[in-house]
């Protein structure tokens, strides 16, 4: 099967793409919010700096191109000229400065993509200097569309009152290849082809059309009849399974490496049992992945072995992957002084998961309970009544053990140093919440992040992952390898490490219109 | 059974029990309902020495068909259906049995002390019990079993708290009833104190009718779990049949079997309860049959 629909002669243009989303976004300025499906959104209207293509490069996008000087200490943008936002003003170098900090200031990743930043000149319209107080490697992944949308400041900006009040994060306003028409709060939005978008031509398609349906047996239906032709971050096995088997669609894992989802068992160190790391290994020996990937998942999901996704150029797959073992298991649990008891039970842990993921959260869960009774541990499943419940829960570290996923993005500096640097132990979730301590790793992150040798920079991150995969803070378990689907007749649909929230400036229909 | 026994025992007051098990039995669907029972309790008791195993334990690959190696088949985990049903039919009795319990303590004695005490205690336990009703249960259950951490105890605690007030109104309208009788007003001249009379001399006259709705409520109470399951609200740390059906919903399209199955096991069971239930009732309240 293809990984994408190359297009092919001449696009055609008109047609309207309707996409499925199982959630709905609040807004779309996605300068001061995360979220799938706001990203998906803000993607088409807003535009970056630059785009990532699916090995992970920069490519140009509002900056035709850039410099970097040796020291890394500062990047150079040359913006395209004469591109307009969608109320005719131009884009300029003010912009860009402007939309950067309010990313820095707002965004739950603010200070992790652009904390490095020191200052930012604008020498005239159509150049940006950006100047860091250290080296930052991770910049270029993080002036990317969507995590730094382009924003005019004269509708964003503090003449207009508090950002997060602007009513314009609904009624957004970029230069993206289309904008917004109408916003039905929790149903659907619809956006029209922007005919002033700076790449001629571009985009093809006259609306484009997000839908929320969080049924899943109503998305494949509606996508099989051909009310809908797209659908993203579809993860159950089970659904990718169907989807694969209707003859007008094509299904694809690609356009999710920069999201990188991983899911794992997360130990609670404080506690008794799970704050002893030979517990831990034994609870890794027991669980076997080939099961859990192979015949719980049909092969859809594959093993993680670490919190950087496979797909980003820092993974390595060298460290201790933990291969089924229930003899090993039994005899760590033996070596660290938890007998059995008469009832062939050594000790009882409390399992809780993330209620919505069932695939990879509440299955893995339910998975455990039989195979931990293998080696003698009780599990207690403690079922989430909701989200919040089981937000609360972990938040103030009252768990034991709990079924988790992180997504890393594209760079680990992003997503992957909240979940275990002892400097973000938070009563949060997605944070360190496991209580894990260890100023090697610390070290090693640290000096990754300002690392601008590639080679380097990979070499500290396998050596990190080396560690983490040692102390076992959590377990990994599956990456999840979300898919989208996507009508056949859909051409050139978005590749790029963010292609299944990215920009459809470059998609058309074969006919030029839905079938 | 001959006709004249027959006939002498439906003349011959002085023995209720023998009449009741006579008109009991003359009822088919009754009957029915209780071999039902008999084979759902006979299940939840020798099930699992015919046929033993964990029902959490992996044992093939997941959603084998039914077939000869799994004979109901296999889950979404690759757990037997059939081990499942088995020990699902003592969970789920049990969570039935101990829910109608606790409805029928909370009921009966709210009733009783309503109907027996009258003006201000009648006032203010109906007041609390209209608060109740008012309350759509499904809701309410849901509601107070999201405040809490799910487990099996509290499940059956709150199909409890939802279901008391129809047992308590009739307990209400019984001793409301009862209490007025000429028996009732002798012992009362006799000097007995008010516990023993509430106890002694009302509450076996007024049973008839609470028989009938505790055995009807053992079927509710079922299908109240089951919901609950089905909605994700279960404990799953118990393997009940509504648990089975709730944890396989998602993949009803790969795996038939295992919600067919145990779907096929509450119906059962729920119809034995409820045939059980309308035979007691024709027995014990013949004359409403007539009506």
């Amino acid at each position: 099967m293809a990984a994408f629909n190359p297009g092919f002669a001449e696009p055609q243009r008109g047609g309207d793409l309707v996409h499925i989303y199982s959630q709905f976004p609040p807004h779309f300025n996605s300068g001061i919010k995360s979220g799938a499906t706001l990203y998906a959104g803000a993607s088409n209207i807003f535009v970056g700096l630059v785009e990532i293509n699916e090995n992970f490069e920069a490519e140009p996008y509002l900056a035709k191109s850039w410099e970097i000087s040796d020291d890394g200490l500062s990047y150079t943008f040359h913006l395209e000229e004469g591109t307009e936002f969608h109320d005719g003003t131009p884009v300029t170098s003010k912009d860009v400065a402007f939309s950067l900090f309010v990313s820095k200031e707002n965004h739950p990743f603010g200070p992790s993509m652009f904390g490095a930043v020191d200052r930012i000149d604008t020498p005239d319209d159509h150049t940006v200097v950006i100047r860091l107080k250290n080296p930052h490697p991770a910049l270029l992944y993080s002036v990317c569309i969507p995590l730094l949308p382009i924003l005019p400041e004269h509708v964003y900006g503090p003449d207009n009152g508090p950002i997060r009040d602007n009513p314009a994060n609904i009624q957004a306003i970029g230069s993206g290849p289309f904008k917004m028409v109408e916003y039905v709060p929790g149903k659907s939005y619809i956006l029209e082809r922007n005919e002033n978008f700076m790449r001629p031509g571009q985009p093809y398609l006259d609306r484009y059309i997000g839908i929320k349906n969080s049924s899943a047996s109503g998305s494949v239906i509606a996508l099989s009849q051909g009310q809908a032709h797209g659908w993203s971050f579809v993860g159950d096995p089970h659904t990718v399974d169907r989807l694969r088997k209707e003859e007008n669609l094509f299904v694809t894992s690609q356009g999710y490496q920069g999201i990188g989802e991983t899911a794992f068992i997360e130990f609670n160190l404080r506690k008794k049992y799970t704050g002893d790391p030979k517990v831990r290994q034994a609870i890794a020996y027991a669980i076997d992945d080939d099961f859990i990937t192979q015949k719980m998942h049909l092969g859809v999901t594959s093993k993680a072995t670490g919190p950087i996704h496979s797909s980003s150029p820092f993974y390595t797959a060298e460290v201790n992957q933990y291969a089924v073992d229930l003899e090993k298991a039994n005899q760590l649990l033996d070596e660290a002084g938890y007998a059995r008891q008469d009832n062939g039970m050594r000790f009882t842990l409390n399992l809780t998961y993330q209620p919505g993921v069932d695939w990879e959260q509440k299955n893995i869960a339910e998975y455990m309970k039989p195979q931990l009774k293998k080696i003698g541990i009780d599990i207690n499943l403690v079922p989430p009544a909701d989200f919040q419940d089981w937000y609360q829960q972990v938040a103030a570290w009252d768990h034991d053990m709990t079924a988790n996923n992180n997504f890393s993005w594209s760079d680990p500096v992003i997503g992957v140093y909240r979940m275990v640097m002892s400097t973000n132990i938070k009563n949060r979730v997605w944070t360190n919440t496991s209580g894990y301590i260890n100023m090697e790793v610390d070290r090693l992150l640290n000096a990754a992040a300002v690392e601008t040798d590639m080679q380097k920079r990979r070499d500290l991150y396998v050596e990190f992952q080396k560690i983490l995969a040692q102390d076992l803070p959590v377990y990994f378990t599956v990456q999840s390898n979300f898919h989208s689907a996507y009508n056949k007749e859909l051409m050139n649909t978005p590749t790029g490490i963010y292609g299944a929230i990215g920009a459809m400036h470059s998609v058309y229909w074969k006919n030029g219109k839905a079938p | 059974m001959s006709n004249r026994e027959k006939t002498d025992a439906a003349v011959r007051p002085d023995r209720p029990l023998a009449e009741l098990w006579h008109m009991f039995f003359a009822n088919k669907a009754a009957v029915l309902g209780l071999v039902l029972w008999l084979l759902v309790i006979t299940t939840a008791v020798f099930g699992l020495t015919i046929h033993p195993g964990d029902p959490f334990a992996m044992v093939g690959a997941p959603m084998t068909p039914p077939g000869e190696e799994f004979l109901l088949g296999t889950d979404y985990l690759g757990r037997d259906v059939l081990t499942g049903i088995i020990h699902g039919a003592s969970v789920t009795l049990a969570i039935g049995f101990s829910a109608t319990v606790c409805t029928a303590i909370i009921g009966v004695t709210i009733g009783v002390l309503a109907g027996y005490y009258g003006r201000w205690v009648d006032n203010l336990l109906m007041r609390v019990t209209e608060f109740f009703q008012v309350l759509p249960p499904m809701l309410f259950v849901m509601v107070l079993i999201s405040l809490f951490t799910p487990s099996i105890y509290l499940i059956v605690l709150a199909i409890a708290v939802v279901s008391w007030t129809g047992m308590a109104r009739l307990a209400r309208a019984e001793f409301l009833k009862i209490k007025e009788m000429e028996y009732v007003k002798a012992e009362r001249a006799m000097g007995a104190r008010n516990a023993s009379i509430m106890a002694k001399v009302i509450l076996p006259n007024a049973l008839p009718p609470l028989i009938v709705a505790i055995a009807l409520n053992v079927g509710t109470a079922i299908l109240f779990e089951a919901a609950l399951s089905f909605l994700g609200l279960g404990d799953p740390n118990a393997f009940s049949w509504g648990y089975m059906i709730g944890s396989s919903r998602e993949y009803i399209w790969d795996s038939w079997w295992t919600i067919t199955f145990p779907g096929f096991a509450i119906f059962l069971t729920v119809l034995g309860v409820s045939l059980v239930g309308d035979g007691l009732n024709d027995a014990l309240n013949p004359k409403l049959r007539e009506l």
